[in-house]
């Protein structure tokens, strides 16, 4: 049987195959590099269209695949859901490499560059249109590759080069944790002969049975292993220590990869394959919400009290994650709708967050990379259109009606109610919906500080008297996505009959359901209050005990470094290596040993046949002798 | 009427008299003309035409001469080997020689047809005359060029040659006492006189082998002589005494040498031990490669060590098998590594002096380090598959104490191969080689072959049932 082969695969392939042609593109004339990337990632777009328009109309998943080696089958599997990630991943990259040719423009490895987001970005689509896990592994670790590449762009920067190293070591943490899932999922398939193990389409839609064959504990431990891998990728708690420093890199980078695309891949990995959650005991989902809804908090607390611009975003990145990864953790108690609030709130994020990136990144340019949000202020009169957008971008992060995000995020807070409500209002169960509520405070608190520094007041630095608008065809990319983040609300509940039919609606009383709101609101009037009147200037937190922990990011980056990596690993591997080194040393004399014996029997050559006979002789005798003692003669 | 030349007798003998009689229409010659290519022709065409009467015979199990000689496919297969060796050096000998060509290549000649005879006599008084004209053949080779170091060296190979002889004398005469007969088939005999026999032929037959403590003459004569003549000495006759050993004592002692098994573990064991170790600190070329012949021909005893200390007839077939496949390796990896020393224009070669040969000729220096590398038995080469034929033997024969002795002795071995390989992939322009045909050719040959041997493993069951013809079809 010949099968077409889809137009479907040229999604990401297209720009795979044009990321080296960007990058010698560029070789002599730097621009066309980011050109080619970009108009390879608009042929993506363009199809992953056309292929939303083939599965709307039809509603059967596109699902083509070969056998690669073993029972293991590659392909293409692109569902609803694999769609709509596929279309937000195209535009938004297409968007951010458009704004990247002006960002980057005076970079001289730009074609580099460009190469390697086009490979970031082909690598990505193809991770989510995999159809087989092991694939999907394989395109998991090319961008954690083309991550560790790019955030490492400015090596001759220290502290790029050891962000890089952070970030991939990190990360490695989670992968080693997914791969052994996906060891066991296989080898537990593998024993029921299972034909094709780790295929996605056969996961899905087998998911009863298999909790039937191999049991819901197995199905469990395999859940928490994913679990561990799409942390490490989506930098949640405890491993989200990478992508503040992950900052290091260039501006569109954090914005492609570590606030639109990559780091939602471990939110889409668990999507991907809920239904094994929701068929594991309800340890493997809770799981999920837990560390979803805690993250949300928690890294929301420490982005109030971070001074670098770009830093306040990727904390801010990655409690919104935590709200992407709690809504999936609902799946046990809420149904499969989950996918729908979660992925509706990752589109929307991507969006937003992608603009606050790259405004962000259009106000380092002006302000030559500087970060510190202390020295900014003033800027909304020195550069309009850039802050505006900004505030477009922070409104939307902070929930206010009716942008995108409220209706995405608290669809998901309220989601939350309904988990304490439907799994009976005990203590344990109300904690992640106090959990995300704190999380939207900790939300308004540093999106509007951050817009606060950064746009309002005087001036507080020379270079932030002189900043200037960049051109304003850069910034068409970034209104496009302003746009976006102001309008995609209109299109809640049909996106998510699309990922899932028939959502439920999710209602819960008036005062549940406008305590976000409310949290925003004394959110914004806590930063008037300490911000607004200058008090901040005079307030002296250092001696702050809270301060001093959230400053230290709750010493986590001690205890991993410190307390881990130098107390116990590095003690652990200079024994290792003095051990080694001693057993080098005695080859060393085994050879030196080994040498001199060699040179004493070579003495017995000496070259007089005389002493040749003697030898002989002796020789003979001893054979004779051996002979005796062991019985033969 | 019986026509004589269709009689089996004599025609059972058809290379042997070829090849005597182009020997001495080549002494003949050596009236008119002196080119050392005229004679390198004609004796390799002469050896190639008894290859093919050899194959011609009819190689079932049939004696002659009343049980001295036995056609079997397992002497033949020796005889082939040792021919081909022969073949080989004598490509490469004629640039060596300054006068006289004709007597060497005749020599050549008179010691391949020993070779034959010693590969189909079942008889010792038949092997003790084959062999001594191998010997006294190769003594005329090695003082072949009459500087002083080629006559030193020729002199003692002669000297302590005598006294293998004598003990070969020795060794046949208590045999004799024992059965009363020279015929390696023979009845039940004494146990005395055989064992007493069985050393003495062991010693005797080992010299040529060189295993310890029969070996101090080997690195003497490797050293002084020329090096197709020393590539012959490591690779012919070392795999002639090989054979003679393995035949003697298989069919001969067949009720006896279980009883021996520890002389052949312990002088094997000394011999690789001797071999690899006094190699290591070696600088001179030629005398680090006679040490490690020295290694190899320990390696070889270890398949007697299998034969007589196991019982199990897998064994014993694997072990025979490694034998045959061995010497043929053996024959390639160790004679295109003597010949590869000719590359050098200097009299005493140092490991140091192949420097910068990487940079001047690629082809030269990965040949040897393919060669390097199968003797040390690094797969994918066929020494390495020799090698594990070897081991696997002495696994199976539940002597895996051995085997770890065996592949020990083989890591100390890998130092000072790669350190030849090393060696000449440094950098240094002051030293001269010469890289003629006459000294790539067979290099790169024996290097293809050693490759590509590793291939023949394939035919293992044809090989394996070779080995029948042994003589010994009880076990």
């Amino acid at each position: 049987m010949v099968t077409l082969f889809s137009y479907a695969w040229f999604i990401f392939l297209v720009p795979i195959i044009f990321a080296p042609v960007s990058a010698f593109a560029g070789w002599r004339k730097k621009v066309y590099g980011g050109i080619v990337a970009s108009l390879a990632i608009a042929v993506s777009f363009i199809l992953a269209v056309l292929v939303y328009f083939n599965i709307n109309n039809t509603s059967v998943p596109i699902y083509q695949s070969f056998n690669w080696f073993g029972n293991i089958n590659a392909g293409i599997y692109i569902d609803h859901l694999a769609i709509i990630m596929a279309l937000m991943v195209s535009f938004v990259s297409l968007m951010i490499h458009l704004f990247a040719i002006y960002y980057m423009k005076d970079d001289p490895r730009q074609n580099i560059y460009f190469g390697e987001t086009a490979l970031f970005t082909g690598g990505m689509l193809g991770l989510i249109l995999s159809s087989n896990l092991l694939e999907f592994f394989l395109f998991w670790e090319l961008v954690g590759v083309c991550s560790y590449l790019l955030v490492g762009f400015w090596f001759f920067k220290p502290n790029a080069a050891s962000a890089a190293k952070k970030a991939f070591i990190v990360t490695r943490v989670g992968d080693l944790l997914f791969i052994i899932g996906l060891a066991i999922l296989y080898s537990l398939l593998t024993s029921i002969n299972v034909s094709s193990p780790l295929s996605i389409p056969y996961l899905i839609s087998n998911a009863p049975k298999i909790a039937g064959e191999i049991g819901a504990q197995n199905l469990t431990i395999i859940g928490l292993l994913f679990l561990g891998g799409a942390a490490g990728k989506s930098a949640q708690f405890p491993l989200h220590v990478w992508i503040p420093d992950a900052m290091e890199g260039p501006t569109t980078v954090s914005a492609l990869i570590h606030a639109a695309t990559m780091v939602t891949a471990g939110v889409y990995l668990i999507a991907r394959v809920l239904p094994l959650y929701s068929n594991a005991t309800y340890i493997a989902p809770d799981a999920v919400l837990f560390v979803g809804a805690f993250t949300a908090m928690f890294a929301g607390t420490m982005g109030i009290v971070m001074n670098d611009l770009k830093r306040i975003l990727a904390y801010s990145t990655i409690s919104q994650i935590g709200y992407m990864m709690a809504s999936l953790g609902m799946v046990s108690v809420i149904g499969d709708s989950v996918i729908g609030f979660s992925i509706y709130h990752l589109v929307v994020h991507a969006v937003f967050k992608a603009l606050l990136f790259m405004t962000a990144g259009a106000i380092l340019i002006a302000l030559m990379e500087l970060r510190d949000v202390r020295r900014m202020g003033g800027l909304w009169k020195k550069m309009p259109v850039t802050v505006t957008l900004m505030f477009i971008g922070s409104i939307t992060l902070a929930a206010i009606p009716p942008t995108a995000a409220y209706f995405s995020k608290d669809t998901i807070i309220d989601a939350a109610y309904m988990y304490y409500i439907r799994s009976g209002a005990s203590i344990y169960s109300v904690l992640p919906w106090i959990f995300l509520v704190i999380g939207a405070l900790m939300t308004s608190l540093y999106t509007f500080r951050m817009f606060y520094l950064v746009a309002l007041g005087k001036p507080r630095s020379k270079l932030a008297e002189e900043a200037r608008d960049p051109p304003i065809i850069a910034l068409i990319p970034l209104m496009v996505l302003a746009f976006l983040s102001l309008t995609l609300g209109i299109v809640q509940y049909p996106f998510y009959n699309f990922i899932h039919p028939n959502t439920i609606h999710v209602s819960v009383p008036l005062i549940v359901k406008y305590t976000p709101l409310m949290m925003v609101v004394i959110g914004i009037l806590v930063i008037a209050g300490v911000y607004g009147t200058g008090m901040w200037k005079k307030m002296d937190l250092s001696k702050n005990i809270v301060y001093r922990i959230l400053r230290a990011k709750y010493y986590l980056d001690y205890l991993f470094t410190r307390v881990i990596a130098e107390r116990t690993i590095l003690p652990l591997s200079s024994g290792f290596a003095r051990m080694e080194r001693g057993f080098s040393r005695d080859i060393e004399a085994t050879g030196s040993g080994a040498m001199g014996f060699g040179s004493m029997l070579r003495r017995i050559q000496n070259g007089i046949v005389e002493y040749y006979f003697v030898f002989l002789i002796i020789g003979v005798a001893v054979i004779m002798l051996i002979l005796e003692i062991t019985g033969g003669l | 009427m019986n026509n004589i030349f269709i009689n089996p007798q004599l025609t059972a003998m058809y290379p042997e008299i070829f090849l005597g009689i182009v020997a001495f229409a080549m002494l003949l010659m050596g009236k008119r003309t002196h080119n050392w290519k005229i004679y390198t022709s004609i004796s390799i065409i002469a050896l190639l035409i008894s290859m093919v009467l050899l194959i011609r015979f009819d190689s079932s199990y049939v004696s002659y001469y009343g049980g001295a000689f036995l056609i079997s496919n397992f002497g033949l297969y020796f005889a082939l080997i040792m021919i081909v060796s022969s073949l080989y050096v004598a490509f490469s000998a004629g640039t060596t020689l300054k006068d006289n060509p004709e007597v060497f290549f005749a020599t050549f000649l008179f010691v391949n047809v020993a070779m034959i005879i010693a590969a189909f006599s079942m008889n010792l008084i038949f092997i003790f005359i084959a062999f001594e004209g191998v010997s006294v053949g190769t003594y005329i080779l090695s003082a072949y060029g009459k500087t002083r170091r080629n006559l030193e060296a020729s002199a003692k190979y002669f000297f302590t040659g005598i006294i293998a002889t004598g003990f070969i004398v020795l060794g046949s005469s208590y045999y004799y006492m024992a059965t009363g007969t020279f015929n390696l088939i023979s009845g039940v005999p004494e146990k005395g006189p055989m064992l007493i026999a069985l050393i003495l032929l062991f010693v005797g037959f080992g010299f040529k082998l060189a295993l310890v403590p029969m070996q101090q003459w080997a690195v003497d004569a490797y050293d002084g002589t020329s090096n197709p003549v020393s590539a012959y000495l490591s690779s012919g006759t070392k795999v002639l005494a090989f054979f003679i050993l393995l035949r003697v004592f298989l069919v001969g002692f067949s009720h006896f040498y279980t009883d021996v098994f520890y002389l052949f573990v312990i002088v094997s064991i000394i011999t690789m031990t001797y071999g690899n170790f006094a190699a290591l600190s070696e600088n001179n070329l030629k005398r680090m490669l006679a040490y490690s012949s020295i290694a190899q021909a320990g390696y070889l005893i270890l398949v007697i060590a299998v034969v007589s200390g196991s019982s199990s007839t897998f064994a014993f077939t694997v072990a025979i098998f490694a034998a045959m496949y061995y010497s043929l390796v053996y024959i390639f990896m160790k004679g295109g590594s003597f010949l590869s020393v000719s590359a050098v224009r200097k009299d005493k070669v140092e490991v140091n002096d192949l420097e910068g040969i990487g940079i001047k000729s690629p082809l030269f220096a990965v040949s040897l380090s393919i060669l390097m590398l199968s003797l040390a038995g690094i797969p994918p080469t066929a020494g390495f598959f020799a090698k594990y034929y070897l081991f696997l033997s002495l696994i199976s024969g539940n002597l895996w104490w051995l085997a770890v002795i065996g592949i020990l002795n083989s890591a100390i071995s890998v130092f000072y191969y790669l350190r030849v390989i090393t060696v000449m992939f440094r950098k240094n322009d002051s030293n001269e080689f010469n890289l003629s045909s006459p000294v790539m050719l067979p290099l790169v040959l024996a290097a293809i072959l050693t490759i590509g041997l590793s291939f023949v493993i394939f035919y293992y069951p044809q090989l394996s049932s070779i080995v029948y013809g042994l003589g010994v079809m009880g076990r």
